[in-house]
């Protein structure tokens, strides 16, 4: 019994990394851009979906506003800061992401304040039991979230005309160019796609955590880098299979190693672990 | 020549009044993070100190001068603590310095205070290390073996119960309240049956619930932070573990209420600050803290303020900004502070009553005081 609500409390989390991740997976697959300050924009989506929920008292309606908000937020971000550094070396551009993301924390803090935000009524306190094994509904919607946003977008990506264009670009640019797909078009639903996911990601662990701060982005911020890593950069199946398994392997890591190892640090022994035999990542990498 | 004299005249003109000035205040050096991952109690902190000097300020200073708090950012960083010690007691010259930060920080700190010698009030990071550092190095706030010791007490005497599970947080806080606490449970016939340990950041611990639900304790004894244990009892109580949890300081604040909502009722916790004292000190600041800045109090806003008002007590009473006759002052005097009667031991830690409080109704209420000073005794070397 105990190992069931393990792997299901693994998969919990690991749904929660995987949106994140996804979303800086599709920028690196596009761009080459270790896009830290996602975790901002993630930081960002919960603020708003806490403060809106609030004010109106309709948590989907707060989700909604805050997915489309942290969308433009995004293609901001990249108008404002990628775009102009496209031409120098990625470090730059990750060095750029870096400042970003902590001129975002001290941002918060000083707009929301350090004390961090709840939501004035709870939301989803219910427990839902299916035969011996419960859960919190909480815990339910970051799961069935997780499954929803991310089917929706492997159908984009497949099946679409967009996906088609996003699939051609990340493959050859100016290739894609040349068949008269409009790539800039391309990046701007990237990162509005990409900033949107991070926005339901902030939602959702606002709601199980019935908190967000200014510095809630700090873990994701790294460990989404290693989860794209360990999924092969760019890759978007491998990055969603990396973060359930990480999920999974920190839930036991915090039972059974958690007197000497930190949460945080088994995703990077894990990490360690899996790049001394697999350099490439546990899977093949988005574009050779 | 000319030239010279002008210059001479400039530089007088810019330096008299800052010189005068100086004569008329008396610096008293603080630090906290008021930016970075403990920024929420960086800012109580320093609201509880600032209001100690308004209100010192508004009876008319110390013996007729005013007091300024010189106030900087530690970002809860040992190595930025350093250089804003030296900058304390080299450049601004203050009197005292009060340390409302975390034990890296003050650990870092309190050697360049006893070398410098500054007298030091650290008022609440726990780490047994810090005092050790000189005899011009105090602490208003418990040690976190003291108050660990407290909770077995607690546990064991007034609640009547054995099975304890312990989920902890990994750090010096988490690990001091766990030595404290089972160093005396054998006496009280608990017994533990199983430990954990969570990281600072995390604030999701599903996996955690379901191993605690597994060992099925009558208690649950989790150091931590309002920041970890708002999500850690809502989770517990939402996966239907009905065990009485005990907490510590780190809970004290209204935002722990807020975040565990309806889950944290009945949470017991032992503290500094008593919100159902009649004692004059305790009731003034909560009446003013709550005045002054629209916010409610806690632990950590309180303890910045009982040891901003030792050091403007200490200075008030030695009558002059010797340190030494500062120093001697603290050791040897009694201070009515908002956490109550403050007085020291020979290695400069607090002796005084820990605090037992319920959530009951959306506030902190007394449960109990744990006044037994002897059991209490925090080390003298």
């Amino acid at each position: 019994m105990l190992h069931v609500e393990l792997v299901l409390q693994g998969l919990v989390n690991g749904s929660m990394y995987a949106v994140i991740a996804v979303g800086l997976t599709l920028v690196y697959g596009l761009l080459r851009i270790l896009h830290v300050a996602h975790a901002g924009l993630f930081t960002l989506g919960a603020y708003i979906t806490v403060l809106i929920t609030n004010a109106t008292g309709s948590l989907p309606l707060a989700v909604a506003v805050s997915a489309v908000t942290v969308g433009v937020a995004g293609m901001l971000v990249y108008r404002l800061l990628y775009e102009p550094l496209l031409d120098r070396p990625p470090y730059v551009a990750l060095i750029a992401s870096i400042g970003l993301f902590i001129c975002m924390e001290e941002g918060y803090r000083i707009v929301f304040g350090p004390y961090g935000n709840s939501f004035d009524t709870m939301q989803l306190t219910e427990r839902i039991n299916i035969g011996p094994i419960g859960m919190a509904a909480a815990d339910a919607a970051m799961l069935v979230g997780a499954v929803v946003l991310l089917t929706g977008l492997g159908l984009l990506m497949k099946r679409t005309r967009f996906g088609v264009a996003w699939r051609a670009t990340v493959t050859d640019p100016a290739m894609a160019r040349a068949f008269g797909i409009d790539t800039v078009k391309v990046r701007y639903v990237n990162f509005f796609i990409a900033s949107a996911l991070a926005a339901a990601a902030g939602a959702l662990v606002a709601v199980l955590n019935n908190l967000v701060e200014p510095t809630m982005g700090s873990v994701p911020s790294y460990k989404s880098l290693a989860i794209i890593v360990l999924g092969g950069l760019g890759n978007v199946g491998g990055t969603l299979a990396a973060a359930l398994l990480l999920g999974v392997i920190e839930a036991y890591g915090t039972i059974y190693a958690g007197s000497f190892l930190d949460r945080d640090a088994i995703a990077f022994v894990f990490l360690i672990a899996v790049l001394m035999v697999r350099p490439q990542g546990l899977f093949a990498t988005g574009r050779p | 020549m000319r030239r010279t004299l002008q210059r001479l005249a400039l530089a007088a003109l810019w330096l008299t009044p800052s010189a005068a000035l100086a004569q008329d205040v008396v610096k008293i050096g603080f630090h906290a993070p008021l930016t970075g991952f403990a920024a929420a109690d960086g800012k109580s902190a320093r609201q509880g100190a600032e209001l100690a000097v308004q209100q010192a300020n508004a009876a008319g200073g110390i013996n007729g001068k005013k007091i300024e708090l010189v106030v900087y950012d530690d970002e809860g960083k040992p190595e930025n603590t350093i250089p804003l010690a030296n900058k304390l007691t080299g450049q601004d010259k203050v009197a005292v310095v009060v340390s409302g930060g975390y034990s890296g920080p003050t650990r870092a700190a309190a050697p360049v205070m006893q070398r410098a010698g500054v007298p030091y009030l650290s008022a609440y990071a726990i780490h047994p290390d810090i005092t050790r550092a000189g005899d011009f190095i105090f602490r208003t706030g418990m040690m976190g073996e003291v108050q660990g010791r407290a909770g077995a007490k607690l546990v064991g005497e007034l609640l009547k119960k054995k099975k304890v599970v312990i989920v902890a947080v990994n750090n010096d806080f988490g690990q001091a309240l766990t030595a404290g606490f089972k160093e005396v449970a054998p006496k009280f016939g608990i017994e533990v049956l199983k430990e954990h340990t969570f990281a600072m950041p995390d604030r999701q611990f599903g996996p955690l619930v379901a191993q605690v639900k597994a060992s099925a304790p009558e208690v649950i004894y989790a150091p931590g932070y309002f920041f970890n244990a708002g999500p850690l009892v809502a989770q517990l109580r939402a996966a239907g573990v009905d065990a009485t949890i005990i907490g510590q300081e780190g809970y004290d604040s209204q935002r722990f209420i807020e975040i565990a909502g309806k889950a944290s009722e009945g949470v017991i916790v032992t503290t500094s600050l008593d919100r159902d004292s009649s004692a004059p000190a305790t009731r003034s600041f909560i009446e003013n803290y709550e005045k002054t800045f629209k916010d409610r109090v806690d632990m950590v806003a309180a303890s910045g303020n009982a040891a901003a008002t030792v050091a403007i007590e200490a200075l008030r009473k030695a009558g002059s900004t010797d340190p030494k006759a500062i120093r001697d002052t603290i050791r040897a005097g009694t201070f009515e502070t908002a956490i109550g009667t403050l007085s020291f031991n020979s290695l400069g830690e607090v002796k005084k009553a820990v605090q037992v409080q319920v959530v009951k109704d959306g506030n902190f209420h007394r449960y109990a005081v744990i006044d037994d000073l002897g059991f209490l005794a925090p080390p003298e070397k």
